[in-house]
């Protein structure tokens, strides 16, 4: 039996990027200790405040609204959850009740919004018709720019000051890679812990971005979390082949993933100095925040023959 | 050559299968013979949470459970 090189009780991870080895506790502890120190290094939260967490129903989301609901309970924050239901058949409809049961078990409101009513259609109708009209662009193209749009408005409307996301260290490694091979500077610039953009944008903070996956999924499964662990049909494309590529890398050369990282963060200064800021104006068509005449979703909609609804989400 | 043979499970799958390995055999080496990348996967042995370096023994439980899912 291997030991953890901590306390010696029995190991159940080997987390081979600092060479020790650590029990169910050693990991629980380590993680939970990463999550409260990235809110302190980065000052995602002050005491007081209304945080509102995205949430699914996947590991990294549960894994989220616990941590965050110790941790509002210590600093007397106010937490409230959003699931985004973008009408994904055999796959949404079975995390959303686990996301209710979550939040409901730590008595944290909860709230859906969904495609079909801010927009009038769900993804999979989305995905059907975009298919039809050949735009080329593939279903995380929509579901990202549109499930962030009702996260913000949803978050907004709750009057949250800041909207937690679960985004763990591979997907934040992930969308640097990404970034730097579609040359992206301005998407590349916005990564990092906390985004506040300006006015009528929520500030999204990342509390797990130093946590590697896997850890998140141990510490779901150690601590016996309800979780989804299904694949999301329409996940695929060049996002994937980044996954892999830097999944193998950090298993041939453990640390790889943190030290893309520290490297980012040190360039990010830099980065954010050669982008220039963007002036905020409000979408003609649908009136949420955007940089541009037409926000990006209603753009996206558009194409499509579809539109936003101008209406609350939060009733 | 002595050789131990396992019972694997993958979360997910409904069949499971029985593996030959050699003796000495640990959970990487299982995990390589079928593929995995041990970043992406948790391995449970005999209902205990396992890291890889561990040895496997005749007549073991193997649970494999893909835990990056994301999209």
């Amino acid at each position: 039996m291997l030991k953890c090189s901590l306390c010696g009780r029995r190991a159940v991870y080997d987390r081979r990027y600092a060479g020790v080895l650590l029990c169910d506790r050693c990991l629980a502890k380590s993680v939970e200790s990463r999550f409260r120190r990235a809110i302190s290094e980065h000052k995602l939260l002050s005491p007081g405040e209304r945080v509102a967490v995205a949430i699914s129903g996947g590991k990294d989301s549960i894994v989220c609204l616990h941590l965050l609901a110790d941790y509002c309970r210590w600093r007397n924050c106010k937490l409230v959850a959003i699931t985004v239901d973008e009408g994904i058949k055999g796959y949404r409809d079975r995390s959303l009740p686990i996301a209710r049961e979550n939040a409901e078990l730590l008595g944290v409101e909860h709230f859906v919004v969904s495609f079909r009513d801010a927009f009038g259609a769900t993804l999979d109708r989305i995905v059907q018709l975009a298919r039809r009209r050949r735009t080329g662009l593939n279903p995380c193209t929509y579901c990202g720019v549109m499930r962030r749009s009702l996260l913000n408005q949803a978050a907004r409307e709750l009057g949250a000051d800041k909207l937690a996301t679960a985004h763990n260290l591979d997907d934040e490694v992930q969308a640097i890679m990404l970034n730097y091979v579609r040359a992206d500077l301005s998407r590349l610039h916005r990564l990092g812990p906390i985004y506040s953009p300006r006015e009528g944008f929520v500030p999204r903070i990342k509390p797990l971005r130093e946590i590697p996956e896997k850890e998140i999924a141990l510490y779901a499964l150690l601590r016996g979390l309800k979780v989804h662990l299904d694949t999301c049909p329409y996940a695929g494309g060049i996002h994937i082949e980044i996954r892999d590529f830097l999944n193998k890398l950090e298993a041939n050369h453990p640390n790889t993933k943190f030290m893309i990282l520290r490297m980012f963060d040190r360039l990010k200064p830099e980065l954010t100095r050669c982008t220039p800021r963007f002036e905020v104006k409000m979408c003609e068509l649908c009136g949420e925040p955007t940089s541009t005449n037409i926000c990006k979703a209603c753009e996206l909609l558009k194409q499509l023959g579809l539109s936003k609804r101008r209406k609350r989400l939060i009733c | 050559m002595p050789r131990i043979v396992v019972r694997v499970k993958v979360f997910g799958q409904r069949r499971d299968r029985r593996l030959f390995l050699p003796a000495r055999a640990r959970v990487l080496d299982l995990l390589e013979r079928l593929g995995y990348n041990p970043q992406v996967v948790v391995v449970r042995r005999n209902g205990k949470v396992v890291v890889e370096e561990e040895g496997l023994a005749s007549g073991d439980v193997i649970e494999i459970i893909p835990v990056v899912t994301g999209g």
